[in-house]
């Protein structure tokens, strides 16, 4: 790999290349220019690697920022990942609740029997498309449940997930792209405004009814801001572990030594789980915005600066976890796969119970899969999602 | 000349007014940590018996809500 042209970083890191394989890119990066000015879509930008700067960063958010459309998906702030404290934190209080650990523990016996299911779909078979049939409708699944949402409306939901996060133009077409995403956000308003308006009328106890009559401060969420918080748990709840059940099993079919101990020793699926979280990083990068001037990695940052925080770079850092190599006994994982700090995924629990029951019922189930030959598997840029993942195994 | 032992004897402080109540604490530190009625983290559990865990929790804790107070080394 040649040296990068500085303008060129945020090219190269959002191909379609880099994201079928990101690590000697990360690397490359990383080691060369930890803190560095470049941009995106001809907007400047500073691109931060290591884990340290990172963590740094997400660890002051008074500096750097989530506020002011650092995302741009929605018509309105996506709640709470474009919040700042306090206000974020008063809206954390409101949903943790559901999403601590506690919580999400009894939810074990529906997602074994939702993943048990789907595998029943396809076992006979000897085959099937593991991102159709099985990585996207799992946590779609869990996601409508926790909402209330009827499962008639999934298609509906994936073609505003699909358009949201990778919409359907040329990678350079940036201005398709945001139009696309306006009209999408618009969409996706429309829809819930219908559904806020019901659960105001007939609540019941999913999430979405129990926001609908939550108080924040002593007074109920306005409109805006249960719109934006429906937003932001659509396009958590049915990307991202979708993403990293891709990105988990393309690595374990093309890995057959490590997939073979989570066969042999199912006790080691939890560390595998964080170690291919890491390794994988399926949301390769945070966005920020400079709240006021400050100095990250020795540059300086002015106020308004647009930082782009690399994660999946930070995940491949050699000061924090060595030499590069898959360890599922590596204890303790420090990995910014969920983020860090006051926004650390507000779904990690349950992505992990999910990935956690996929992986032992895969493993028990259809053991010997392998990619299906001749399968070409590409990953989207950005939140790293197959299209396709074909696979073949024993009929069982 | 008796014996003497050194038995360290950390101690946990949570901020209630930092903390966000996201349970992070009771994953990496089950058994130590629990949430109470208000949704904010308490000690339920032997901080000194798991303290590497207390460790783990109180830098993964998102809001730096959770301090360990460092063991005084006290002679019996």
């Amino acid at each position: 790999m040649t040296a990068l042209d500085r303008d060129d970083i945020g090219t190269r890191l959002f191909s379609p290349e880099v994201a079928d394989d990101p690590h000697a890119t990360y690397d490359q990066l990383r080691t060369t220019c930890p803190v560095s000015r470049g941009t995106v879509a001809e907007m400047p930008m500073v691109f931060v690697f290591r884990h340290e700067d990172v963590v740094s960063a997400l660890r002051q958010p008074e500096l750097f920022s989530s506020a002011g459309g650092t995302i741009g998906l929605g018509e309105q702030p996506l709640i709470p990942v474009e919040v700042d404290p306090p206000q974020h934190t008063a809206y954390r209080r409101l949903l943790n609740p559901q999403f601590v650990p506690r919580e999400i523990e009894r939810l074990e016996g529906d997602v074994r029997e939702m993943v048990t299911s789907l595998i029943d779909g396809f076992a006979a078979a000897g085959s099937c498309d593991f991102h159709l049939d099985f990585a996207t409708p799992l946590p779609s699944g869990i996601f409508l449940a926790l909402m209330g949402l009827p499962k008639a409306d999934l298609p509906m939901f994936l073609k505003w997930r699909d358009d949201s996060i990778r919409p359907p133009v040329a990678p350079e077409d940036f201005e398709g792209a945001q139009r696309i995403r306006a009209e999408t956000g618009r969409a996706i308003s429309e829809y819930f405004r219908h559904a806020i308006d019901e659960r105001r009328h007939q609540p019941d106890d999913t999430l979405l009814s129990r926001l609908v009559h939550a108080e924040i401060d002593g007074r109920p969420l306005s409109e805006t801001e249960l719109l934006g918080m429906a937003h932001l748990l659509l396009l958590g709840g049915l990307d991202t572990v979708t993403a990293t059940l891709d990105c988990m099993i393309v690595f374990l079919a093309e890995h057959p030594d490590y997939r073979q101990r989570l066969i042999d020793d199912p006790a080691s699926i939890p560390g595998a789980v964080e170690e291919l979280l890491r390794c994988s990083t399926p949301v390769m990068v945070l966005p920020r915005a400079m709240a006021a001037a400050t100095e990250l990695g020795g540059v300086k940052l002015e106020e308004g600066d647009r930082v782009t925080l690399v994660l999946g770079a930070a995940n491949g850092d050699e000061e924090i976890f060595g030499p590069s190599s898959v360890d599922f006994d590596r204890n303790p994982n420090r990995h910014v796969a969920f983020g860090a700090a006051n926004h650390l995924c507000l779904g990690a629990h349950l992505a992990r119970l999910e990935l956690r029951v996929a992986l032992e019922e895969l493993h028990r189930r259809i053991p010997d899969y392998r990619l299906a030959e001749g399968a070409e598997v590409h990953f989207s840029t950005g939140i790293r999602q197959a299209t396709h993942l074909p696979l073949t195994f024993e009929p069982k | 000349m008796t014996g003497e032992a050194q038995v360290p004897a950390c101690r946990v402080e949570i901020d209630r007014h930092t903390c966000m109540g996201s349970g992070n604490c009771s994953y990496w530190a089950p058994g130590v940590f629990d949430l109470d009625g208000d949704g904010v983290a308490t000690v339920v559990g032997d901080v000194n018996e798991h303290i590497d865990e207390v460790r783990s929790a109180a830098e993964n804790c998102p809001t730096a809500a959770i301090t360990i107070i460092e063991a005084e080394n006290r002679t019996i």
